[in-house]
């Protein structure tokens, strides 16, 4: 048999010669059965997947596409009291290349001439460039980092010229920025990167890598109210992580919880004293500045000299940068990274001296008007403790207001004003013990006892120790922060004060969340005629021929102000010791007395406190006092010109002062 | 008295619509699913679909002019195609220029890709069909029975493997293995088979297998360990599957394909997609046409009139079964990834030509079932 007309004379083997399917039979059923058997088996395990863990899988598949990125939060700014910024965000431009990108012929030289690097670090960098496109490696690939923190101008020009520039990008981060840079930068303090170790701690705060966190000073006290907190997003992303739209459907409530922007601070320091401070510390090279209200005890001026800028310390201008800015920070041997107002102590000298006298004054041990005779120097047992120059016959009054060494000496050994008695009215007003300022480390400084002297000497006390004490020297040492608070209680009538820099919590549009009262911290229990006679010394001591402090007040352009000033110079002596490392070099310098002055203003109705200490400045009446009366200016400047700014106005705005004087 | 019909009234009276319907829904199905899937890209690769129409077409027009060719015809070239199958696979290794993956799979003439290992699957079924046709027993077999067939089925899977393409190599040792199971073997033969494969194939495993062919196995094993490396396809082909659910997101709304968790949708995981896309229900009815396809060629080869379209037909089933199967089953989890296509429904040139014919083969021998008798119905 032959098959259809269509294949001719093809022969196939005729159907009867062929083989049959018989061995097959029986079989068709089984393997269709077996076939049906396993496409039901996928068809259980789709029902298992589809069906009974959807909710499970499309959790996974929701998961894959479905990314809480973090909104950025703001972080507070910092004002001072009158609303200038002393500390803010602003946005800093980094630019990143991609090497393998990059066409080195045509968009290299665009690049450098738009970012305007100079030839050397461009070289560098092109040599990096060109070694990472030689290799073999992903690293091409990735983005680097080519320049951080470029100019205003270079982002502008670089968006132009975006188009021809394939490989770039510009990526903006955000920078604290300090205005005032260097002044007052200790009392602000800086951010830096939060440390490794730190993170595992800080994390459940919300911390990430590579977050800034305050280091020093209000920026890491008021941490928690600056930096706000993050918000998130859910998004769509694709595998490779970038972002779609489109599909927001898919996203399950809630999307999105907003970012809580930081809490503004309004500090209680003024930018302006601030300023006239650092003018008046120049050609000194290291030391500290308090200024304070002695009614509120609110820190009007506070600044440590040798300073940083902590605009380099806080990033934004590259890594070089902040490493630079540590390794000055820590080599130079007059310490820029430390609070010279609390995180240093120092014997204060002769500010010291009222306190000597109120402790003799209120035992009964001396009567004012008595009379000792200076003859410039005393000698108490083997030794002879000196005084400035012969002093001849000097009372209470003179011994403060000229500064005689020898009365005070006398008090201490032939009047009782023991070592103790000392110690307990320092104490009283503060001194030996931690203000609870709260910004920086601080230091207690040191009221020696008869006991603690006895313990350092292996059980023997040296009469001559209370000698010492009498003058603010010896064992003797307190902070800048301290003797201004303990002026400020001299010149209010004994209360002295908690230290207060944060005057007020605002929100970012300005509302005041939390405002801080003045805190008291104890009323020194001194009677008011004892305070009367060394108030009266003080102001001697500023306004009186022979007053050490005359000569500074004379050449300060207060008077012409129309502000008196009382207060007390202190030249403090340093213990000789072997200078070495860093400051071999300048061992004079380092063997250079303190130069000291605290005192208030105005004399008779004071508002505010001030202490200088100029470190190894030498003698207090000629270097610390300027500073002090040149802080005071600007204070009593600036008041009077917003008195005269706001009269009308503001009739009421008295600022809390007392009413009265022009 | 014997009729000697025409073949315009062949294909009129004993054209097999059912297989071509449901065939033609799956290549439907496959080239909507296709432009789904590709949608994610912009380019050349969301043409892909274009492509495949064209190939569906050439595979349409091919299968159809070897309808008119009755398959006995082949009978004949059985071993002259097997041979030129084999030789095709050699010359991979001296002239393959392609890389796919780290493996070598591709001839290139005039510019076409041209994968011989697709095609091999179609000379083994017509070489197996030949021997078994040449063979014919109703007494029981041995092993030693289908010796020869077996060695016909290893020289390529070897040939195979060595490309390497473990999921080709285990298809053709499937496809015979399922024609192999339509002989009468003594059931002592199969229990002896059993005991030698089961060793031989921790053998092949520890020193036959490739590194990234054991790394595959082992990501099957367990997924999660390795969500970004080697298991991200299978995991992530599984979790889009259950994210379809009982009815699915809707064409082109399945996430994991739309955001690119399915880099390889277009070739060897359309299913993830369809499946994301239509859900269970959309699953099932993919199942049924395959199941159906798969049932009605071995009926065909049960009404076949011959031995040699008998295994014809039960081989072009097992090509289309294994292929449905191991595909689905690895994307949901229960095989290995390996890289074997979904008929009709992954992208290729070769992959569609082969089940195109496989089919084409499939209703050869349906159409002839009745030698020139017409149709009973038609008497």
């Amino acid at each position: 048999m032959s098959l259809a007309g269509w294949s001719g004379g093809v022969h196939l083997v005729g159907d009867r010669g062929r083989s049959d399917t018989s061995e097959f039979r029986g079989r068709f059923r089984w393997i269709g059965l077996g076939m049906t058997l396993i496409f039901l088996a996928l068809v259980v395990r789709l029902f298992e997947l589809q069906v009974l863990e959807t909710e499970d899988n499309r959790a996974a598949a929701r998961e894959n596409v479905v990314r809480r990125v973090t909104l950025a939060t703001t972080r507070g700014i910092i004002r001072d009291r009158s609303g200038k910024v002393l500390a803010a965000g602003r946005p800093a431009y980094n630019i990143y290349v991609v090497p393998e990108r990059l066409d080195m012929k045509d968009v290299w030289p665009k690049l450098v001439e738009y970012v305007g690097v100079g030839p050397d670090e461009a070289m560098r960098f092109e040599q990096r460039l060109l070694a990472l496109r030689a290799d073999e490696g992903p690293r091409k690939k990735q983005q680097i980092l080519f320049k951080e923190d470029i100019s205003r101008d270079a982002v502008a020009t670089l968006a132009t010229h975006e188009a021809e520039l394939p490989g770039v990008e510009v990526v903006p981060v955000p920078v604290r920025a300090y205005p005032y840079e260097e002044v007052g930068a200790h009392a602000l303090g800086y951010m830096a990167e939060v440390d490794v170790d730190k993170l595992a701690s800080l994390r459940n705060a919300g911390y990430m890598e590579g977050d800034r966190i305050g280091v020093t000073g209000v920026e890491r006290a008021w941490e928690s109210y600056l930096r706000g907190t993050r918000g998130w997003e859910k998004v769509v992303v694709d595998a490779r992580g970038r972002r779609r739209t489109g599909r927001e459907d898919i996203i399950e409530e809630p999307r999105r919880s907003d970012p809580l922007p930081g809490r503004d601070l309004r500090l209680t320091l003024d930018a302006d004293v601030q300023k006239a401070i650092d003018k008046a510390f120049r050609g000194e090279a290291a030391g500290g500045v308090v200024m304070l209200d002695v009614r509120t005890g609110r820190i009007i001026g506070m600044y440590s000299k040798p300073a940083y800028d902590p605009n380099a310390l806080s990033g934004g201008s590259g890594k070089q940068v902040i490493r630079d800015a540590f390794r000055r920070l820590y080599s130079d041997p007059l310490k820029p990274a430390l609070d010279k107002t609390v995180s240093g102590a120092y014997p204060p000298g002769s500010t010291f001296k009222p306190f000597t006298a109120l402790a003799a004054l209120e035992k009964g041990l001396i009567d004012p008007r008595s009379v000792i005779q200076c003859k410039g120097a005393k000698t108490y047992g083997r030794r002879t403790f000196r005084c400035t120059h012969v002093h001849g016959g000097v009372d209470l009054h003179k011994g403060i207001a000229e500064s005689c060494n020898v009365y005070f000496y006398s008090l201490a050994a032939d009047y009782g004003v023991s070592m103790d008695l000392i110690a307990d009215m320092g104490l009283r007003y503060g001194f030996g013990g931690r203000t609870g300022l709260g910004i920086n480390a601080e230091v207690a400084g040191r009221m020696p006892t008869r006991a603690w002297m006895t313990l350092r000497n292996h059980g023997h006390f040296e009469q001559g120790s209370a000698l010492n004490a009498s003058i603010g020297q010896g064992a003797t040492t307190v902070t800048v922060l301290q003797l201004t608070l303990a002026y400020a209680a001299l010149a209010n009538g004994g209360t002295l004060y908690q230290p207060q820099i944060v005057r007020a919590v605002e929100t970012s549009n300005g509302t005041v969340v939390q405002e801080f009262n003045p805190r008291v911290r104890r009323q020194v229990d001194v009677s008011a005629e004892s305070l009367k006679i060394v108030q009266r010394a003080l102001e001697a001591g500023v306004h009186q021929e022979g007053g050490t402090s005359l000569t500074a007040y004379n050449n300060s352009g207060l008077r012409q102000l129309g502000v008196d000033m009382a207060g007390k110079t202190g030249t403090a002596q340093v213990s000789h010791h072997l200078v070495r490392g860093a400051e071999a070099e300048r061992g004079w310098y380092f063997n250079r007395e303190h130069a000291w002055w605290a005192g208030w203003a105005p004399a008779r109705s004071p508002e505010v406190a001030v202490a200088a200490l100029v470190e190894h400045g030498g003698f207090g009446g000629k270097h610390a006092a300027p500073i002090a009366f040149q802080a005071a200016k600007a204070y009593f400047n600036l008041v009077r010109g917003q008195r005269e700014g706001t009269r009308g106005a503001q009739p009421a705005a008295g600022r809390g002062r007392r009413g009265g004087r022009p | 008295m014997i009729q000697h019909e025409s073949f315009s009234a062949r294909v009129r009276d004993h054209f097999d619509w059912p297989l071509f319907i449901s065939a033609m829904l799956i290549a439907v199905l496959g080239i909507v699913n296709l432009y789904g899937a590709t949608s994610v890209y912009s380019g050349a690769r969301a043409e892909l679909y274009i492509k495949q129409i064209q190939f569906l077409a050439v595979g349409g027009v091919l299968g159809g002019v070897l309808l008119a060719v009755d398959y006995r015809h082949l009978e004949r070239l059985g071993y002259v195609l097997y041979a030129f199958g084999v030789f095709n696979l050699s010359l991979v290794f001296a002239l393959a220029k392609g890389f796919t993956r780290g493996s070598q799979r591709w001839i290139e003439i005039f510019g076409f890709k041209y994968q011989p290992s697709e095609f091999m699957k179609i000379y083994l079924v017509i070489a197996l069909a030949k021997y078994l046709h040449d063979d014919p027993r109703n007494e029981g077999r041995t092993l030693r029975d289908l010796f020869i067939p077996a060695v016909l089925t290893f020289v390529p899977a070897l040939l195979v493997l060595r490309q390497p393409d473990l999921g080709t190599a285990s298809i053709l040792v499937l496809i015979f293995l399922s024609i192999a199971l339509m002989t009468r073997i003594h059931w002592k033969s199969l229990a002896a088979f059993v005991l030698t494969v089961v060793p031989s194939t921790y053998v092949v495993y520890d020193y036959v297998l490739l590194g990234y062919q054991k790394a595959r196995i082992t990501t099957f094993l367990n997924p999660e360990a390795d969500v970004k490396g080697l298991g991200f396809h299978a995991y992530n082909s599984r979790v889009a599957i259950g994210d379809g659910g009982l009815f699915g997101a809707g064409f082109m709304k399945g996430t994991q394909n739309q955001f690119g968790f399915l880099p390889d949708q277009f070739s060897d995981f359309p299913f993830p997609v369809f499946a994301e896309d239509w859900g269970f229900a959309g699953s099932v009815l993919l199942i049924c046409l395959y199941g159906f396809l798969t049932v009605w060629s071995i009926h065909v080869a049960s009404q076949a009139k011959d031995r040699f379209g008998a295994v014809l037909a039960i081989g072009g089933a097992s090509i289309l079964f294994w292929h449905a199967v191991i595909n689905i089953g690895m994307t949901a989890g229960v095989l290995p990834v390996v890289g074997v296509t979904l008929p009709l429904f992954s992208y290729g040139g070769s992959s569609m030509l082969t089940v195109l014919i496989a089919l084409s083969l499939v209703m050869n021998v349906s159409m002839r079932r009745y030698g020139g008798v017409p149709a009973p119905d038609r008497l």
